[in-house]
């Protein structure tokens, strides 16, 4: 069964990894991580230079004044003596807004023109000119209101693993990363053993093939050659992410973080990489192998959609939930989901991302899905049997329930 | 020699083999014969093991049947099926592969397979762009390259020209003369009578007639006499005959049935004594004939 094995193994990987769907995803992969590695710094420079290009209207002391302030958040093109901005003032400057700031007694009056309200940052307006009104209010020298406005605030960790708010803020990201990197290599490399079964199927390779193999020496090389390819296929993102980068993106906003910096500062600690690989293997043995055995009992390959479909929606369910899971890691309702197998390798795998997770409980879910993985593959092993030899119509529920109790 | 011994199957309330023996020495050809659902295929994927009998067993060279010398067994399916992207050579030696053949051996084997088959235009070319009967071609490369002990091809003709059935006639031949026992299934009874040395004729899931040809002739009951000229004297004394049926006039001859038993040299003599006998033909039953009488009786 070992020789069998390694044969099958060995062809199939030599097989998918010249195939077409392999190269077009490992392309599609790089490219899709160039954009979420890259895209994120591209928006953030497009704000700055066309979405808060802004004119201040004031009179000449305030608008000097103004405009050193608002530089923070904004690029002030030009200051204008008071006037009504209208559409021809924003088009004449490039402009998203004009900004016109006028006093009201002791009291600072801003208004703002632009020709798309819901695309003010008026949050950030707000901040960089509250210095300004207090100094009109109280008359304080601005650098006393400047001190003043820099209120330490100390954050102070308990029961955490971070020592930061900027490391807890990389975990998440790449909590976020690892996990959609997990969805879309386990879901798309389960689909690719799924239809390497319904093809040999339908084109009828099938009966040679049992019978000059045992059907689980064959089932087994496809899928860990199907694994193998998908292991490589991450490595190779992850590759494209760190050589692109030179790092991983800690959030929209964040500053870009070395890989080293981010294990010192136990961001991704090794126990969580080792998380990831095996939460990978168990989430992918186990769709992997539902997937082969169901495409074993179709007669056409459009058939295929209507089978898998029950087994695709819980993991698009579990990725939802996993994504919760990364805001609220330790919500009893999210605890006890990260224990069940199938949808346990995305929600467990999300925690401990964030937060320290006992050990036993991770023991615990692993050895879950280790013992569902082992059950799956005995009634896949079943249904893959029968099923590569059945044409006609499709099983009843029944039927296939009749063949795993066999 | 393989021996099938009682071979029964089942499925759910369909019984599918009911009672099917046979033995088949080794080094000959076999054919399985009987129509549409007799149990033929799931005969022949019991022998492979791609299939457990619900009864019965089976013995090669008198030990059971097991998954070490079940490898060393070559199987032709009914319904064919090859991998379309890949390329002839890479799809036989993959399944040399499969059949335990080392590395270069299976290169090798391949290699001559093609040469054998008439394929190496074909060589590198994926299977899908092959023409029916050259994929029929492959797969039988495929069944037979790790020259298989005991190789089983169930319709292995369907598909090709005559000129390629021929081919595949002497293909077979060739294996049987490097120790290869066969066993066919075919709805072509010429060339089933062409390429094997005995028979079994399978009906319902149970086995009605087994033999050489010789033998299952000598167990039929009834031979067909052709005699010309179709006069009135001629027909009285075939009619006189017991258990004589007339079947047909043509070319001023005629056709009856008489039986097995019928002492041809009597007759001739009765024959001429009333007529000048112009042909007198004793015809022996072909393949074909005794499988449409053997189906039809059943039913």
């Amino acid at each position: 069964m070992l020789g069998d094995f390694v044969t099958v193994y060995g062809a199939e990987l030599a097989r998918r990894i010249r195939s077409r769907p392999f190269i077009v995803g490992l392309l599609i992969g790089v490219v899709g991580v160039a954009c979420f590695t890259l895209l994120p710094q591209l928006f953030i420079s497009m704000d700055a230079t066309s979405m808060y290009r802004v004119v201040l209207v004031a009179d000449p002391p305030l608008a000097h004044r103004a405009a050193d302030l608002l530089r923070q958040d904004f690029t002030v093109v030009a200051t204008l003596p008071e006037q009504t901005p209208d559409a021809s003032l924003l088009k004449r400057y490039k402009v998203a807004a004009a900004i016109v700031i006028s006093r009201a007694g002791s009291s600072l009056h801003v208004a703002v023109y632009t020709k798309d309200p819901g695309n003010v940052a008026e949050g950030a307006l707000r901040r960089d000119l509250i210095p300004l009104a207090l100094e009109q209010e109280t008359a304080l020298p601005p650098g006393r209101i400047a001190t003043l406005m820099k209120l330490p605030i100390g954050v102070h960790p308990v029961s955490s693993r971070f020592e930061s708010s900027a490391a807890s803020e990389a975990a998440h990201g790449i909590g976020f990363t690892l996990i959609f990197l997990l969805y879309i290599i386990i879901l798309f490399n389960s689909q690719l053993v799924m239809t390497s079964v319904a093809e040999e199927k339908t084109t009828r390779i099938a009966e040679l093939l049992v019978a000059s193999v045992d059907p689980i020496a064959l089932l087994a090389g496809k899928i860990c050659a199907a694994a193998t390819l998908a292991l490589l296929q991450m490595l190779v993102w992850i590759a494209a992410a760190v050589a692109l980068h030179g790092g991983l993106s800690t959030g929209s906003h964040g500053p870009a973080v070395r890989v080293a910096d981010l294990i010192g500062a136990n961001v991704m600690s090794p126990e969580v990489l080792i998380a990831f690989v095996l939460f990978f293997i168990l989430g992918f043995f186990q769709l992997s192998t539902l997937f082969a055995a169901l495409a074993s009992l179709i007669n056409r390959i459009e058939d295929l959609g209507s089978v898998t479909m029950p087994l695709v929606m819980p993991n698009v369910l579990a990725f939802i939930v996993a994504l919760l899971a990364l805001q609220a890691p330790d919500v009893p309702w999210i605890v006890g989901l990260s224990f069940v197998p199938g949808i346990s390798p995305y929600i467990m795998f999300a925690r401990m991302s964030v937060s320290d997770v006992p050990a036993w409980q991770v023991a615990l879910s692993l050895a879950i899905n280790a013992a569902a993985l082992v059950a799956i593959v005995i009634a896949a092993g079943k249904i893959y049997r029968v099923g590569m030899l059945l044409y006609g119509r499709l099983p009843t529920f029944a039927q296939v329930w009749n063949v795993i109790r066999s | 020699m393989l021996v099938a011994d009682h071979l029964c199957k089942e499925f759910g309330n369909i019984v599918a083999v009911r009672d099917v023996s046979f033995a088949i020495p080794g080094g000959t050809s076999f054919g399985l014969i009987g129509p549409n659902g007799a149990g033929k295929t799931t005969t022949m994927r019991l022998i492979l093991g791609i299939l457990a009998p619900d009864g019965g067993q089976l013995l090669w060279k008198s030990a059971r049947v097991d998954a070490g010398m079940r490898r060393r067994f070559g199987y032709l399916p009914e319904e064919r099926g090859l991998y379309g992207r890949i390329s002839v050579q890479d799809q036989i030696r993959y399944f040399g592969r499969l059949h335990r053949l080392r590395p270069a051996e299976a290169a090798a084997r391949t290699k001559r397979w093609i040469a054998r088959l008439e394929l190496e235009e074909y060589a590198e070319r994926p299977c899908s762009e092959l023409s029916k009967g050259n994929q029929q071609k492959v797969q039988v490369a495929c069944a037979a390259v790790h020259t298989p002990e005991l190789l089983v091809l169930d319709e292995p003709f369907s598909g090709l020209d005559p000129v390629n059935a021929e081919m595949l006639l002497s293909v077979l031949r060739d294996l049987m003369k490097e120790g290869t026992t066969l066993i066919l299934s075919s709805h072509q009874m010429w060339q089933l009578e062409a390429a094997c040395n005995t028979f079994c004729i399978v009906v319902g899931g149970s086995v009605r007639a087994s033999g050489t040809l010789p033998e299952l002739r000598s167990r039929w009951p009834t031979r067909v006499i052709r005699v010309a000229p179709a006069s009135d004297s001629v027909c009285s004394v075939l009619d006189g005959v017991a258990g004589a049926k007339s079947l047909d006039r043509f070319d001023g001859a005629i056709e009856y049935e008489v039986p097995a038993s019928t002492r041809f040299s009597e007759l001739l003599a009765r024959l001429v004594a009333v007529d000048a006998i112009t042909r007198f033909e004793a015809v022996e039953p072909s393949l074909h004939d005794m499988f449409i009488h053997t189906v039809e009786g059943a039913a």
